[in-house]
């Protein structure tokens, strides 16, 4: 069994040496542009801006991105689906008769309703994964310590981090050799497998727990957990540049706010 | 030598188990080499978790510095930073996300200011070969990496001794000779060395003392040729002669004049067999040299001169920082453990060898060459200019 993990992915990309409160701001700020805006002329934009960054800039790999992409967007589909043929409002497009008393409709109003809401889903969903993949998690501790969050739920979120992977070696070992010895043979015994493995998971963390506490006590523990070095360069033009990019696409959703393609 | 750690009369029991430790008393002296050898669940782990005060035994005392180690909280911090443990398994002594944060775990909680704690950390992680990890989370490093990290997270305590529970369990070979260089340079640099192991190839050459452990007591402690020759012992305790020794036995059977000092390494050895058994003419006395550059003074450029001159058979590299600059500069080191040793052997064959290194080892290529001249009555070399 092999996993891909974003954390794998967001360690090894090409931007990582940019700050992430830089990145932090770009992804946010681009979300919340997307979310509030009343045309598609944005949302589009901010797709094209935050894919060229991801893949062209940070140089994440373009099979794996589509398919991070398709499981979001496949529910969006689904549901904007809903949209378009229940919601009637403006001049009727299409009309499929399903029984005497009742019809499919698409009308100019719920095209319009539904491709602003999958852009607005898509965009989001672009710039979320863009912080997704050029921040990894250990870097946030740092910025979340500058945020002034009390350093006990970072140090529990560190904690966790570190433990999360050991858990999943784990599980994946057990499974492996699980598999070796025909545990998934039949739905019966596989059930009993997973349970199997979900006990042995359970004793290995108690166990952990309490290496995990005579390691921090062989180490002085005292309270105090370190945060990375901060060598990441802050650069304020950068910054700047991002904020400048950001204004740019509100004016744009400003003036563009009436746009829509179906209709007047 | 100065003591640093005594054991008088401890013995441990471990809730609902038999007895771990049984009255076991021996002394520890500064800057030593110790490997405490034996089967599995001889109480070796036991006996390691007592020398920085994780268990407490249930009765006889435990000396650190002549002081008896009391258990309060502050008296207990003390003693863990001065003596550093590393755990058998990497995974449970690694902590924090990434690198630069788990070295910097012990140093922090030490109240170290944050310039020092860089400083120590940086250092650490030049001293085990990790520099430019820092950012790297530790879920992402290999095996013998996060051997490193956790062995460079003891370092940054700056402690004055060292205790590895199995240091080369589950690392390859090349990993574990790595690794046991480092535990070398460690002990230039003066650090007392405590492992538990039981790999006794492993032990013999590297030890300045072996305790063999069986059943919770010392059998027999000793240099590593009194105790490893001692064969009925060391069968007894689920272990195996180092080959070397049976090599030396079987040829004494065979008739092989006896020698003072048992062979401590291939060279001792191969230069013994080469003295007293006709394998090598006594008036071939001239040797080739070893040349000696310290890689904190030296260019990688000066170094491709010398091997371009083609007079250097075979290139050593001691030492992490030795390793890199080998790497930087492209040059390619045939040996990487127990350099000096092949290198003399080297030199016996009329060949010259380079080795590089740095800091507290240079003077052991010295030292070690000099001692072999004026036993074997030999003429090598050691160049340092070149």
């Amino acid at each position: 069994m092999y996993y891909e993990f974003l954390e794998n992915v967001a360690q090894n990309n090409h931007l990582r040496d940019i700050h992430s409160v830089i990145k932090l701001v770009f992804g946010l700020g681009c979300i919340l542009i997307a979310i509030s805006s009343q045309s598609i002329i944005v949302p589009l934009l901010i797709i094209a801006i935050t894919m060229f960054a991801t893949l062209v800039l940070a140089k994440i790999n373009l099979k794996f991105y589509l398919m991070l992409l398709t499981v979001p967007l496949g529910f969006a589909v689904i549901s904007v689906l809903v949209i378009i043929f229940l919601r009637n409002s403006g001049t009727t497009l299409l009309s499929i008769p399903v029984f005497d008393w009742f019809n499919i409709v698409v009308s100019t109003g719920s095209l319009n309703e539904g491709l602003l809401i999958f852009s607005r889903v898509f965009a989001g969903m672009c710039s979320l994964f863009f912080v997704a993949l050029t921040t990894p998690v250990t870097e946030l501790f740092t910025t979340a310590a500058k945020c002034k969050i009390p350093h006990e739920f970072i140090d529990l979120a560190m904690l966790i981090y570190r433990f999360i992977f050991t858990l999943i070696e784990q599980a994946v070992q057990i499974h492996a050799s699980q598999v070796m010895r025909l545990g998934y043979g039949s739905a019966k015994e596989g059930i009993n497998s997973y349970g199997m493995m979900a006990g042995s998971l359970f004793i290995n963390t108690w166990i952990a727990g309490e290496n995990l506490m005579m390691a921090m006590d062989c180490r002085c523990y005292d309270g105090k957990f370190a945060l990375n070095a901060d060598d990441l360069r802050f650069s304020p033009a950068l910054m700047a540049g991002v904020i400048a990019l950001l204004a740019v696409l509100i004016v744009i959703a400003v003036y563009t706010r009436g746009f829509i393609l179906f209709g007047a | 030598m100065e003591p640093i750690i005594e054991l008088h009369n401890v013995s441990y029991k471990y809730p609902n188990g038999p007895k771990a430790l049984d009255n076991v008393s021996f002394t520890i002296s500064r800057g030593e080499k110790i490997a405490l050898v034996g089967p599995n669940g001889a109480g070796k782990s036991t006996l390691l978790l007592m020398f920085n005060g994780m268990l407490k035994p249930d009765s006889g005392e435990i000396l650190f510095n002549g002081k008896k180690i009391t258990y309060d909280r502050e008296a207990l911090r003390e003693i863990r930073r001065r003596v550093g443990f590393v755990f058998q398994n990497p995974d449970t002594q690694t902590i924090a996300p990434t690198v630069y944060q788990d070295v910097a775990f012990g140093p922090v909680n030490l109240g170290m200011p944050r310039d020092e704690v860089r400083t120590v950390v940086f250092d650490a992680l030049n001293d085990t070969g990790l520099a430019g990890f820092e950012r790297r989370p530790i879920h992402q490093l290999s095996g013998g990496e996060k051997k490193r990290a956790a062995m460079a997270g003891i370092l940054a305590m700056n402690p004055d001794v060292l205790v590895f529970d199995e240091p080369t369990s589950a690392l390859d070979p090349a990993g574990s000779e790595d690794i046991m260089e480092l535990l070398d340079e460690m002990q230039v640099n003066g650090k007392t060395i405590i492992i538990s192991t039981h790999d006794v190839e492993l032990a013999y050459p590297w030890a300045d003392r072996v305790l063999l452990i069986k059943g919770g007591t010392v059998l027999l402690a000793g240099k590593p040729g009194d105790v490893f020759y001692n064969k009925d012992l060391v069968r007894s305790c689920k272990l195996s002669m180092p080959v070397l020794l049976e090599l030396y036995e079987g040829l004494s059977e065979k008739g092989m004049p006896q020698i003072d000092k048992l062979p401590k390494s291939a060279l001792d050895f191969i230069t013994y067999l080469c003295e007293n058994c006709g394998l090598q003419r006594k008036e071939e006395k001239t040797c080739g040299d070893i040349y000696l550059a310290d890689v904190e003074h030296t260019s990688p450029a000066i170094v491709q001169n010398l091997l371009a001159s083609g007079s250097i058979a075979a290139v050593g590299a001691m030492g992490t920082k030795a390793k890199t600059f080998a790497g930087n500069g492209n040059i390619c080191p045939e040996f990487t453990y127990g350099v000096i040793d092949k290198c003399v052997l080297k030199a016996i064959n009329k060949k010259n060898t380079l080795i590089l290194t740095s800091g507290g080892m240079f003077a052991r290529v010295h030292t070690r060459v000099e001692a072999f001249n004026q036993e074997y009555d030999q003429h090598i070399r050691v160049i340092e200019n070149f």
